[in-house]
């Protein structure tokens, strides 16, 4: 028997043994909780779980031990976040797909200290739609995304509610959150390679769930840390894309496969009304056969890049049908939402970017333009309000999935043909192959801030944290220029202080940028971006002591350091 | 794709050369230096306090991580056993205690005091004594060995394999191990991989 013989023969063999234990026992999809209202408590802390017999392995999580909960979020509230660290390390939150000001935004700049409560808070302009937050601390997102820090993000809105589709939570609308993860003889996740042996839906290994005969949506997020899906049903039937990152689209498209690439979301119809009790059916990753680039098309099972689940096709969720409840869904609408997208012929501004290095064999890393993603340079400065068409163009070896903050899309152009129907609404993420430009247009309205910059970025893990990443900041030019004068002082009280710490300005018209507190120890306690200041800063938790508190004027953006004292 | 950025390539090669540095020394049998660090009732603990001890069970933990606090109970009852065969058991925190006030020395008491720790806790705020046994992860689990008046490293890892279920312990890593040593047999499993939490080396 030849080297390669014995390969194959070994890959049958690794791959029948991962059908037949797969098929040996399901286990029942872990649904998140879901928190409500305007205000978030997020606590995220090192924990372990269970995933295979033997030792727990090291997780961490958001409220609970493998991703943290669904928030949902009404479209017009003003939400506010507290983000209370306990990890070992320093991270971010980053609230994927949302416009918001880049001081919230949670990028690799917002750095959470071990121990800190971070509070920001927006107002949610964003359409119903189907989001995500996890960590963006640069160079360390991949290790951290790997250990389970996420969860859902869900907006309601007022056009999504008049609508005669399923929305009611675990029930016919359910959260799937794909990912895919390696352990090591002691159970412990390994990333020596990007891609898992084992398939994780929404964390749950062999994942089944029971559903109702009836349309049900399915919400998908991409949360990988390098494969992409190319989703569909084991009988091949036709489902329904009815929405995209941002929103929903006019009207359902119908599909019998979607590709989604990490990071991206896509909201699905699936009707089960004609399959009987009692029935099954597999939503599966058809991943095998797939073109050069595609992440996770590599043929290889071990190694840097390999995995059982590697140009393959796998099982993602074994769905059994259920009886139809109460108020079921039983007909596909013909139209959505009316979206009002923007042309090429809007936008004023027009800029081009390459991905380029990544060379074989030698280590290097991917960029945009031959440019490494640096925290103190700025690449980009747009203007706010401006309508932008940004081109990226990947003539390089391997496929991308782009990401930009603050803002959603428009796709207006692919270079390898028309811009696909179920990508047609609103996006934030899409799928870069080898040999393809990709156009969109987009409005960068609300929030200018030259001192905080958004990003853009490859979502695939390792990528950005290798680099493949930039930043621009949005500017308003009829904005007051930051001027040279020194702020306008304040004054802190009581100090001592007990429950409460007041801040006074001595100009009325000074406003705080950011607040940070720190103890005598120099550990942050407090990040505050733009706190709303009149209610005070609660401070009954404090340990008694010394404090100081820095606080960045958003004039100036110069910064002022005060001592306190809390008794 | 086979394009790894640098920083793996990096990690690589670090793991490859600590890997190759630890069985070094396993196999060359690592010593270790006595120490001498306060306990939570106030009162310096050194190795040679001990002179009729044969070996030690020295466990790195700390107060904050969830996989150390599974193994609280663990600690007592391996003190229990061994301290009467002449191996007692030494708790080590060297956790950062300016990220983590968990970890502090008056939080260490009150640890103590509530799981009714039979064994010395002590407290290394300097984090040399965590430095010099290369201790990883809390729990880390060294069983070491007076040989010839040295502290020999025998065993070093995990306590056992099975964090969450006691009961569903196959391998007592350190019970093993200090029950070998104690019948003048070789250890035959001389390291595993701990886990739990790293721990966080000041700069």
């Amino acid at each position: 028997m030849s080297y390669s013989r014995i390969k194959l023969f070994t890959c049958i063999a690794c791959l029948c043994l991962l059908f037949f234990t797969s098929n040996a026992q399901y286990n029942n999809l872990h649904i998140p909780d879901t928190i409500s209202g305007t205000t978030f408590n997020l606590n995220i802390k090192d924990t372990f779980m269970q995933f295979l017999p033997g030792n727990q392995t090291i997780t961490a999580g958001i409220n609970g031990d493998f991703w943290g909960p669904t928030l949902i979020f009404r479209k017009g509230d003003t939400v506010h976040m507290n983000v209370h660290s306990y990890l070992n390390d320093s991270t971010t939150l980053h609230w994927h797909g949302m416009h918001l000001p880049a001081v919230m935004d949670g990028g690799p700049h917002q750095v959470i200290p071990p121990g800190t409560i971070w509070q920001p808070y927006w107002l949610v302009t964003n359409n119903a739609a189907t989001f995500w937050y996890h960590p963006h601390l640069h160079k360390m997102t991949e290790d951290q995304i790997a250990k389970g820090i996420g969860g859902f993000i869900i907006i309601r809105d007022a056009e999504e509610a008049a609508l005669a589709i399923p929305r009611t939570y675990s029930v016919d609308d359910i959260p799937l959150v794909l990912s895919s993860r390696s352990f090591d003889a002691s159970n412990a996740f390994t990333t020596t390679s990007p891609y898992g042996d084992y398939m994780l839906t929404n964390g749950t290994m062999n994942a089944q769930v029971g559903l109702p005969k009836q349309y049900v949506r399915l919400r998908i997020l991409n949360a990988e840390l390098e494969r992409g899906y190319n989703l569909g049903f084991s009988d091949n039937r036709t489902f329904y894309v009815i929405g995209n990152d941002g929103g929903l689209l006019d009207a359902p498209v119908a599909v019998t496969r979607v590709p989604l690439l990490i990071g991206e979301r896509v909201e699905l119809l699936v009707n089960l009304g004609g399959d009987a009790v009692g029935d099954s059916i597999n939503l599966v990753a058809y991943n095998s056969s797939q073109p050069f680039g595609f992440p996770g098309s590599e043929p290889s099972s071990t190694g840097p890049f390999g995995s059982l689940l590697n140009n393959v096709d796998f099982k993602v969720l074994h769905i059994n049908v259920t009886a139809a409840t109460a108020n079921a869904i039983t007909a596909l609408p013909s139209k959505l939402v009316s979206n009002t997208y923007l042309t090429a012929a809007d936008a004023t501004v027009t800029r081009s970017m390459n991905v380029t290095d990544g060379t074989p064999g030698t280590g290097i890393p991917f960029y945009f333009d031959h440019t490494p993603f640096d925290l103190g340079t700025i690449n980009k400065t747009v203007n706010l309000n401006a309508i932008e068409q940004w081109t990226v163009t990947n003539s390089n070896v391997f496929g991308h999935s782009f990401h930009i903050h603050d803002i959603q899309f428009k796709i207006i152009s692919r270079s390898s043909g028309a811009v696909n129907a179920y990508e047609s609404g609103w996006k934030d993420t899409y799928y870069l192959p080898v040999n393809e430009s990709v156009t969109f247009v987009a409005k960068f309205s609300d929030y200018a801030d030259a001192t905080h910059p958004f990003m853009y970025h490859c979502h695939v893990a390792p990528h950005e944290d290798g680099g493949m990443m930039g930043q621009f900041v949005v500017t308003d030019p009829a904005g007051i220029a930051a001027t040279q004068k020194d702020p306008a002082d304040f004054t802190l009280y009581p100090n001592p202080a007990t429950d409460r710490l007041y801040i006074s300005f001595s100009d009325p018209t000074m406003t705080a940028y950011y607040v940070r507190i720190t103890n005598a120890v120099g550990r942050t306690i407090y990040m505050l971006p733009r706190p709303q200041l009149a209610g005070g800063i609660d401070m009954s938790h404090f340990a008694f002591g010394v404090y100081f508190l820095q606080l960045t004027d958003e004039k100036t953006k110069k910064t002022i350091t005060k001592k306190f004292i809390k008794e | 794709m086979i394009y790894k950025y640098s920083r793996h390539s990096g990690l690589f090669l670090l793991l490859i050369i600590t890997t190759s540095l630890l069985s070094f020394n396993v196999t060359g049998d690592r010593h270790v230096n006595d120490f001498s660090l306060k306990n939570v009732n106030g009162k310096l603990v050194s190795l040679k306090d001990y002179p009729k001890a044969k070996g030690f069970i020295i466990v790195f933990t700390c107060n904050h991580c969830p996989f150390a606090k599974l193994y609280f109970p663990r600690l007592n009852e391996l003190n229990r056993e061994y301290l009467a065969a002449d191996v007692p058991l030494i708790a080590v925190s060297s956790s950062d205690t300016v990220v983590y006030e968990d970890d502090t020395y008056p939080k260490m008491k009150e640890k103590a005091k509530k799981e009714k720790f039979g064994f010395p806790y002590l407290f290394d705020e300097q984090q040399a004594v965590a430095k010099n046994f290369s201790a990883q992860k809390t729990p880390h689990a060294f069983v070491i060995w007076k040989e010839q008046g040295k502290y020999v490293i025998k065993y070093s890892g995990a306590i056992d394999d099975n964090g969450a279920n006691p009961e569903k312990v196959k391998n007592h890593y350190v019970a093993n191990a200090v029950d070998a040593l104690l019948n003048g047999k070789e250890v035959s499993e001389k390291e595993t991989k701990s886990i739990g939490c790293q721990v966080n080396f000041r700069k």
